[in-house]
């Protein structure tokens, strides 16, 4: 690895940026104790959690359907997803399964009966990439490519300021 | 699609309508394709590659490959000079442009040839001649391959398919497969797709389409093997998709208890971004380090090891107490998470822990 200063304006920097300010925030909100009880770091855990996925969606900057998820999950509240998710999912399975006349579906059809397995991994695929219900083959393929990049990425930078913390 | 919707007049004679239709859009292509010409650039491999993936499949079953630049590729100047590559293709569109116009002027007239052949340099004298090949095309295929060889347009084929026998059009993808391989070439570097119909394979639009869908998602998952390590050795769709599955689960995994570990931080000075920067640089932990596969340590071992590592700094010890003390309370309640950071962060320091001290000596 080199040792110059990261390209200011890729992505790891900016995800950088965006997670120490959050962290700042959340520190001044709430300092640390020395005695805490693990219910208040199990809730700081969270808000980190939250903070470290919001500030790695928002850096994205092209728009992706992962990160436009992610942020409409931690937006809305709970009760609110649901209704909106149980509309969108019955609609969603609906195009899927009835319309074998459509070109889509005569191709999804394919694919699912030829291998049987391949349609179980599929699902989980949606599931694990946020967003991932709404979205045909091609472009979950795409989203997971870029996913993981910017797994990677919020991985690596969370460590380092982990490991740079904990021990000063 | 129109294709089919021009395949299915009965006869050689198409309705009104239906040649306009076809006619239309076959000229929106032209339009199309000319400016594509115009504009495009000389792309490298790689990137006129993941151009064909843009591209949507019925639009790349449209695009017709002129099979006389397959000659032109063979023969000279492999440097690619954008001028060079610009000039050497207008030369093949005249013809093949020139040819489709023709084919349409015997069923429309006179109607989209000015349009098509407006940037061309228009050649009536090959035009008429094509004109009058016309007719023999539809009844003697064999005759007009041999005479206008690899002329072969799949809309054609695709027509003729319909009508007749299958033997003649296989005798025909036939010889054109020896320019396939050439226009596989050719189609790295160009910037659009071009499809054709091999041996023995349906030509009908909607398998052509299915199969550049196909092409397109096989790419994709060629690129996340490579993202995810380990999964370049491995065949077959679903064990991929096993571990690029279980890939995105260890990071997602890896994320939660990286948080948990900067949750139990005592952050004694403010976050600062320049010393985040330089670890960074100096980190020499790479993403693949497999943290979530290492078996559960013993919190307490990593603990006692890494003390002792490090006796002569004291108020490093104190810190680390009070910061292994918070995790070790918490061991209590969620011991297996911990115990995967204690492993993890134990691995992670020693570099980092060194360098800072050489700094502070």
């Amino acid at each position: 690895m080199d040792l110059h200063n990261l390209n200011p304006s890729s992505l790891k920097s900016r995800f950088t940026t965006r997670f120490l300010r959050a962290l700042t925030e959340i520190n001044a909100r709430k300092p640390i104790a020395s005695s805490s009880s693990p219910r208040e770091i199990f809730q700081r855990y969270r808000r980190i959690k939250d903070a470290a996925d919001t500030s790695m969606a928002y850096s994205v900057r092209s728009r992706r359907t992962w990160s436009k998820a992610t942020l409409w999950r931690l937006r809305t509240p709970s009760h609110r997803r649901r209704l909106a998710s149980f509309g969108r999912r019955s609609s969603l399975n609906k195009t899927r399964t009835t319309t074998t006349a459509s070109h889509r579906g005569a191709v999804v059809v394919q694919i699912t009966s030829r291998g049987g397995g391949l349609g179980v991994q599929l699902e989980e695929l949606r599931e694990l990439v946020p967003g991932g219900e709404a979205m045909d083959l091609c472009n979950l393929l795409d989203e997971t490519a870029h996913y993981i990049k910017c797994l990677t990425t919020q991985v690596q930078v969370m460590r380092t300021i982990a490991n740079l913390y904990s021990l000063e | 699609m129109e294709l089919n919707a021009g395949a299915a007049g009965t006869g050689p004679h198409k309705t009104a309508s239906e040649r306009d239709e076809v006619a239309a859009l076959e000229s929106l292509q032209f339009t199309d394709e000319i400016r594509r010409l115009m504009s495009a650039p000389a792309t490298d491999n790689a990137s006129s590659f993941t151009a064909l993936l843009e591209l949507p499949a019925p639009q790349a079953v449209q695009l017709i490959h002129s099979p006389d630049s397959a000659k032109l590729t063979a023969a000279p100047a492999p440097a690619p000079n954008v001028d060079d590559f610009k000039g050497s293709f207008h030369y093949p569109f005249n013809s093949g442009l020139i040819e489709r116009a023709a084919r349409f002027s015997v069923f429309t007239g006179d109607g989209n040839i000015n349009e098509d052949n407006k940037s061309n340099s228009p050649e009536p004298t090959s035009y008429n001649s094509s004109a009058s090949l016309q007719k023999p095309v539809k009844s003697e295929p064999a005759e007009t391959e041999s005479s206008q060889p690899l002329v072969s347009d799949p809309t054609v084929e695709n027509r003729r398919n319909k009508r007749k026998d299958r033997e003649k059009v296989k005798g025909s993808t036939k010889k054109s497969k020896t320019a396939a391989k050439e226009s596989s070439d050719d189609a790295e570097k160009l910037p659009y797709v071009h499809v054709r119909a091999r041996r023995g394979q349906a030509t009908d639009s909607h398998s052509l389409a299915e199969r550049a869908r196909r092409e397109k998602i096989n790419a994709r998952m060629k690129l996340l093997q490579e993202l995810v390590p380990g999964c370049g050795k491995i065949s077959g769709m679903a064990l991929v998709l096993d571990e690029i599955i279980n890939h995105v689960q260890s990071l997602q995994r890896q994320v939660e208890f990286l948080s948990m570990r900067l949750a139990a931080v005592n952050p004694g000075i403010d976050f600062n971004l320049d010393s985040v920067f330089t670890a960074e640089n100096g980190s020499l932990m790479d993403s693949n380090f497999p943290g979530m596969v290492m078996p559960m340590m013993w919190p307490e071992v990593q603990l006692n090891g890494n003390r002792q590592q490090y006796p002569p700094q004291l108020h490093f010890n104190a810190l680390q107490q009070s910061v292994w003390g918070k995790e070790e309370v918490c061991n209590n309640y969620i011991t297996p998470e911990n115990s995967l950071l204690s492993y993890d962060s134990s691995g992670n320091s020693a570099p980092l822990h060194s360098n800072r001290l050489k700094m502070e000596l």
